[in-house]
C-alpha cells in the first residue's frame, strides 16, 4: 500500500497528529502573541499597559508629530538604503565569484564570509568602536553605515550563493559560445536567473540594517540616533505607548519585506536549510 | 504595500521640512548631558534666538561620560560632568580650559559656588546645578518616618528597593552606614563596604539612574535612592504619599558643571549656549523645569517660589551638616570599579 | 583555470571585510594586551620588548579568569544551555508537524510563518515581553482577574524573564534546522519500520530521531552560540541585576572604563564560539552528516 502516508504508522494517528497540530498551534501563538499584543496595545487609550480602555489612534498621531522620532526613522531609512545597495552589489559579486570553479583562496574567503555572522554582535560592536577610535573617524551616520555594511555583506553572499546551488553553468557557457561578452552574459543570462535571490538578499539586508541595535549602539555618534536606538531608550524609560505604535509600524514593515523575501527564496529542489 | 510607500514618503517629506543635520544647517551644537536635565523649551528658545540647531544625547553616570569622551570620536561640544570627575577629565586631557572672557554673563553666578576644590578659579568648568543624593519612600506603605540609610537594607522590603546605578553613590550609602567618609580610600574598608552591597544585591529590585522617580511613583518599589530634583517633583506632586529624606548618617552633596570637551567642533556655539543659560530667565526656566537648585544668583527672582521654598531642592545649611562632596580618589577608582563589577555580577 | 574573474569579483569584498572587519578585530586583540589608563583607553606602550617580556600583556586575560568573571561566564553558559534545551523541546514537535504531519500545500506557509519573526527586530519583540511580564502587565492582570493570584508575580528583572526572552528570540533558530532535517527524511524508511512490526514510539526512537540528529545538533549550535553572547535580553528584561557576559563586556567599554579588559573578555567569548563551531563542523563532516550551515 504505497499510497499510505506515514501517518498511518504512528500510534492512533489522528490523535498524535492532532496533538502535534495543537502543540504547533500553541507555539505559533507563543511566537506571535507578544507581537499581536504590541499591536493591540498601540491602539489602547490608556497609557498604562494592560488594561484596555478603548480604541484610539492618538498614539500614532503623537508619533507623526514627534520630530525626533521622525528624524530617527529618516536616519534609519537613509542608512538602510545605502547599506542595502552596497552590500547587495558586493555580496552578489562575491557569491558569483564563489560559484565559479576557479577561485583564489576559496577556503579562506568562505571562512571570512562566515565570521561576521557567527561572531557575537557585541564583539563586532566593540571592535568597530575601537577601530573608529584608533583611526579618529568621528562617530556619525557614516560610521553606522560602514558598520552595517561590514556585517551584512556576508548575509548577501551566503543567501545568493545558496540560491545559486544547482545553478546551471552551461547556460552561461552557451551564451558565451554564441558570442556574448562576459558583461552581456551577466546582464542577460546570469542576473535574471539569480534575480529572485538577489532581491531576497537585498530585502533581508534592508531589514537587518533598519532593525540593528547592538552594533549601532556602539558606533552611533551625535545626530545619528537611529530608530532602534530611539525605541530602546523609550522602552527603558517606559513612558508612553507611543513606543508600541512605532514598534508596530516597524514590525509591520519588516514583516512584509521578509514575507516577500521568503516567497522569492522558495527553495529549489536541492534544498539545504537556508537559515543563517 | 501601497500604505507603506505612502507612509515612507510621508516620513521622508515630513523630515525634510525640518532643518536637518550638519550638511544643511550652518551652525550646530552637540550637547551630552544627564537625562532630564535640560528642558526642551530652553533649547528651543536658544535655537530661535541664535539659529543654532541643538542635538542632545544623554548619559546616566559620570563614568560613562568619561569613557565616551575618551573614545576621542564622540563629537560633543558641551558636556556636564559632576565635581569629582573633573580632575580625572583634566588629567586625561578630555576637557578644555574655558576662555572666561567669552562668558560675559559669568557674573550672574553666586560666588559661593565658584572656585571649588575640584576646579580652582573655574579654569575648566562653569557651575550648572547642584543638589543632594538621598532617598525617597512611599509613606503609605512605610508608616514610620524614615531617617536612615538602613531602610535600603531592610529584608522586609526585599524586591521593592531601588538603588542608583552609580558606583560612587552606592558606595556612599555603605560607607556612611559604617561611619566613614564618602572619599574613603582604605582598601580594607572599601572591601567591607562592597560586602555590604553584595549582600544587599538580592534585595534590590533594580539599579537605575534614570527612572528611579517613576519606579517609586508607580509602586514597583517602596523606597529608592535618588537625586533630589526628580524626587522633589514626585514629593511635591503627591506629598501625602511620598517623602524625600536626607538620612542622618550623611551623604553626598554634588555640583554639576558645564565643560567643553577637547577638540569640540563648535566651540563658538558652545560659548553662546553657556552665556544663554547664564542669563537669569533661561537659568530660572531650567530650575523650574528640572527641579534642581541653581548657582545662578540673578535667576532667583524668576524661579517658582514653590521651588525656592522647597527644602528638598534648596536645603538649609543646617540640614547639610555632615554631608560631603565627592572627590576624585585617584588610583583607588580602579579598586572601586572592580568591586562594583563584583557587586553587579552577583 | 583563469582565476582572475573570481579575484576581481571578490576584491571589493576582501577589501571591505579586511578593512572593516578583520582590522577592527585585530585592533581589539591589540587593545586586550594593553593596560587601561584612567579613562579606560589602552595605554601606549613605550618599550614593547620589555613589555612583552614582563608578561604584563597577559594581565587582562588573567584578570578575566578572576572568580567573579567566571561566575558571570558560568551563568551565561547555564542560561544558554537551559534555553537550548527548552527550545529543542518546544521546537521539535513543531518542526515535525510542519515537515511530516502538515498537508504538503500548507507546508511552505507554516514555514514562512515560523521564519518571519526571526528576521524582524529582536529589540522590539523582546521589548514586547515587558508588556506581558510587568507587574501590571498582561499576564499578571489576567491571572488576577481569574483570581489565581492575589498580588502580582514578580517576573520582570529576574533570570526567569531573561530565559523566557531568550527562548522566544531563539526559537526560530531551532525550528528551521530541525525542519530542514526532518523534511529530508525518507518516508519509505518509516514505512519499512512499521512493516517490520515496530511501534510508533520505537520508530521514532530508532529511525526518526537518529536521522534528524544533524538538524538537532545544528539547531542546538545555532541557539547556544547567540545565547551566550546576547546582550539585549538581559538589558531589557533582566534589569541591571542579571549580569551576563554581554553586559560585562558593555560595562567595561562604558562605565567600567576598562576597554582592554572588555576586549579580552570579548575575545575569549569569540574564541569559545569559534572553537565550538569548528568542533561542530569537524565532527559533522567526519560523521558524514551534512553541515546544515
Amino acid at each position: 500500500m504505497k499510497s499510505l502516508s506515514y501517518q498511518s504508522l504512528v500510534l492512533s494517528p489522528r490523535l498524535s497528529s492532532r496533538l502535534l497540530a495543537l502543540h504547533s498551534g500553541i507555539v505559533y501563538v507563543f511566537l506571535y502573541g507578544p507581537i499581536l499584543l504590541l499591536v493591540a496595545l498601540s491602539f489602547n487609550r490608556s497609557p498604562l499597559s494592560a488594561r484596555w480602555a478603548g480604541f484610539t489612534l492618538d498614539w500614532y498621531g503623537k508619533l507623526l508629530r514627534d520630530t525626533e522620532m521622525i528624524a530617527a526613522a529618516q536616519r534609519s531609512l537613509i542608512v538602510a538604503v545605502g547599506v542595502t545597495m552596497i552590500a547587495t552589489v558586493l555580496g552578489t559579486a562575491a557569491a558569483l565569484a564563489l560559484a565559479r570553479p576557479a577561485v583564489p583562496a576559496r577556503a579562506a574567503t568562505n571562512a571570512l564570509l562566515y565570521l561576521p555572522i557567527v561572531i557575537p554582535e557585541i564583539v563586532i560592536g566593540c571592535a568597530l568602536l575601537t577601530f573608529f577610535s584608533v583611526t579618529r573617524w568621528e562617530l556619525s551616520l557614516w560610521t553606522v553605515g560602514a558598520a552595517h555594511v561590514s556585517f551584512s555583506l556576508s548575509y548577501v553572499a551566503i543567501v545568493v550563493r545558496a540560491r545559486m546551488a544547482g545553478f546551471d553553468r552551461s547556460l552561461e557557457e552557451a551564451a558565451m559560445d554564441l558570442g556574448a561578452s562576459p558583461a552581456a552574459t551577466f546582464w542577460r543570462v546570469t542576473l535574471p536567473l539569480i534575480f529572485p535571490g538577489v532581491i531576497a538578499a537585498a530585502l533581508l539586508v534592508f531589514t537587518l540594517s533598519i532593525d540593528d541595535y547592538v552594533i549601532t549602539s556602539f558606533v552611533a555618534g551625535t545626530d545619528s540616533t537611529t530608530l532602534p536606538l530611539k525605541i530602546a531608550s523609550m522602552v527603558k524609560t517606559g513612558l508612553t505607548p507611543e513606543v508600541n505604535a512605532v514598534s508596530t509600524l516597524l514590525l509591520g514593515l519588516t514583516m512584509i519585506l521578509v514575507w516577500i523575501a521568503q516567497r522569492l527564496l522558495r527553495p529549489p529542489e536541492s534544498a539545504r536549510g537556508v537559515h543563517s | 504595500m501601497k500604505y507603506w510607500l505612502v507612509l515612507l514618503t510621508a516620513i521622508f517629506t515630513a523630515g525634510c521640512t525640518k532643518a536637518p543635520s550638519t550638511a544643511a544647517a550652518p551652525k550646530q551644537l552637540n550637547i551630552y548631558i544627564w537625562s532630564e536635565y535640560l528642558p526642551q523649551q530652553v533649547l528651543d528658545q536658544f535655537t530661535q534666538r541664535t539659529g543654532i540647531a541643538v542635538t542632545v544625547d544623554t548619559y546616566d553616570s559620570n563614568e560613562t561620560l568619561m569613557a565616551k569622551l575618551a573614545s576621542g570620536v564622540a563629537g560633543y561640544d558641551l558636556v556636564v560632568p559632576s565635581d569629582y570627575i573633573i580632575q580625572p577629565l583634566i588629567r586625561q586631557n578630555l576637557i578644555a580650559p574655558l576662555d572666561k572672557s567669552r562668558l560675559t554673563n559669568f557674573g550672574n553666578l553666586d560666588p559661593a559656588f565658584l572656585n571649588q576644590h575640584f576646579d580652582p578659579n573655574n579654569q575648566y568648568s562653569m557651575p550648572y546645578l547642584w543638589g543632594t543624593t538621598g532617598l525617597a519612600y512611599n509613606k503609605k506603605i512605610i508608616n514610620t518616618p524614615v531617617d536612615s540609610w538602613d531602610i535600603l537594607f531592610d529584608p522586609k522590603y526585599s524586591g521593592r528597593i531601588l538603588m542608583l546605578d552609580d558606583m560612587r553613590e552606592c558606595f556612599v550609602v555603605a560607607l556612611k552606614r559604617m561611619g566613614k567618609s564618602v572619599n574613603e580610600t582604605d582598601p580594607a574598608i572599601l572591601n567591607q563596604a562592597a560586602d555590604m552591597l553584595k549582600k544587599q544585591h538580592a534585595l534590590v529590585r533594580a539599579y537605575d539612574s534614570e527612572n528611579y522617580d517613576r519606579t517609586l511613583e508607580s509602586g514597583d518599589v517602596v523606597v529608592a535612592q535618588g537625586w533630589n530634583g526628580q524626587m522633589a517633583k514626585v514629593v511635591s506632586d503627591r506629598p501625602d504619599e511620598f517623602a524625600y529624606v536626607l538620612p542622618r548618617e550623611g551623604g553626598t552633596i554634588w555640583m554639576d558643571n558645564v565643560c567643553i570637551p577637547t577638540g569640540a567642533k563648535n566651540p563658538d556655539a558652545a560659548y553662546q549656549f553657556m552665556n544663554f543659560i547664564l542669563e537669569p530667565q533661561p537659568a530660572a526656566e531650567i530650575v523650574n523645569g528640572v527641579y534642581y537648585a541653581s548657582p545662578n544668583a540673578a535667576a532667583r527672582q524668576f524661579i517658582d517660589p514653590k521651588i525656592l521654598n522647597d527644602r528638598n531642592i534648596y536645603p538649609t545649611a543646617d540640614m547639610l551638616k555632615g554631608w560631603e562632596f565627592l572627590n576624585d580618589i585617584g588610583p583607588t577608582s580602579r579598586l572601586l570599579d572592580q568591586l562594583w563589577t563584583e557587586i553587579k555580577a552577583q | 583555470m583563469n582565476k582572475r574573474p573570481a579575484a576581481l569579483l571578490l576584491s571589493p569584498t576582501w577589501l571591505l571585510l579586511g578593512g572593516l572587519f578583520l582590522l577592527p578585530l585585530a585592533l581589539l586583540i591589540g587593545a586586550s594586551i594593553h593596560q587601561p589608563d584612567d579613562a579606560g583607553n589602552p595605554q601606549t606602550v613605550s618599550h614593547w620588548r620589555a613589555y612583552m617580556q614582563s608578561g604584563d600583556w597577559k594581565d587582562n586575560y588573567t584578570e578575566s579568569l578572576h572568580e567573579i568573571y567566571l561566575h558571570v561566564a558560568m551563568r551565561s553558559v547555564w542560561l544558554a544551555v537551559a534555553t537550548t534545551v527548552v527550545c529543542l523541546l518546544i521546537a521539535y514537535p513543531t518542526a515535525y508537524f510542519i515537515a511530516l504531519t502538515a498537508p504538503p500545500e500548507r507546508k511552505n506557509m507554516y514555514l514562512t510563518l515560523a521564519v518571519i519573526p526571526f528576521w524582524t527586530s529582536f529589540l522590539i519583540r523582546i521589548a514586547a515581553w515587558r508588556l506581558i511580564l510587568q507587574d501590571e502587565g498582561v499576564l499578571n492582570v489576567m491571572l488576577m482577574k481569574l483570581h489565581l493570584i492575589a498580588s502580582p508575580l514578580r517576573l520582570m528583572d529576574t533570570p526567569l524573564a531573561v530565559m523566557i526572552g531568550l527562548v522566544y528570540g531563539e526559537l526560530p533558530f531551532m525550528i528551521l534546522p530541525l525542519y530542514a532535517s526532518l523534511e529530508k527524511l525518507d518516508r519509505s524508511l518509516l514505512e519499512a519500520s512499521a512493516d517490520l512490526g515496530a511501534t510508533a514510539a520505537a520508530t521514532f526512537r530508532r529511525v526518526t530521531l537518529p536521522l534528524s540528529m544533524p538538524g538537532v545538533v545544528a539547531g542546538c549550535v545555532l541557539v547556544f552560540i547567540p545565547g551566550i553572547g546576547q546582550f539585549i535580553v538581559s538589558d531589557l528584561l533582566g534589569g541591571s541585576r542579571t549580569m551576563l557576559i554581554g553586559n560585562l563586556i558593555q560595562d567595561q567599554f562604558t562605565s567600567g572604563r576598562n576597554k582592554p579588559l572588555g576586549a579580552a573578555v570579548a575575545l575569549e567569548l569569540t574564541a569559545v564560539v569559534l572553537a565550538m563551531l569548528i568542533a561542530y563542523t569537524i565532527a559533522a563532516r567526519r560523521k558524514g552528516m551534512e553541515v546544515a550551515l
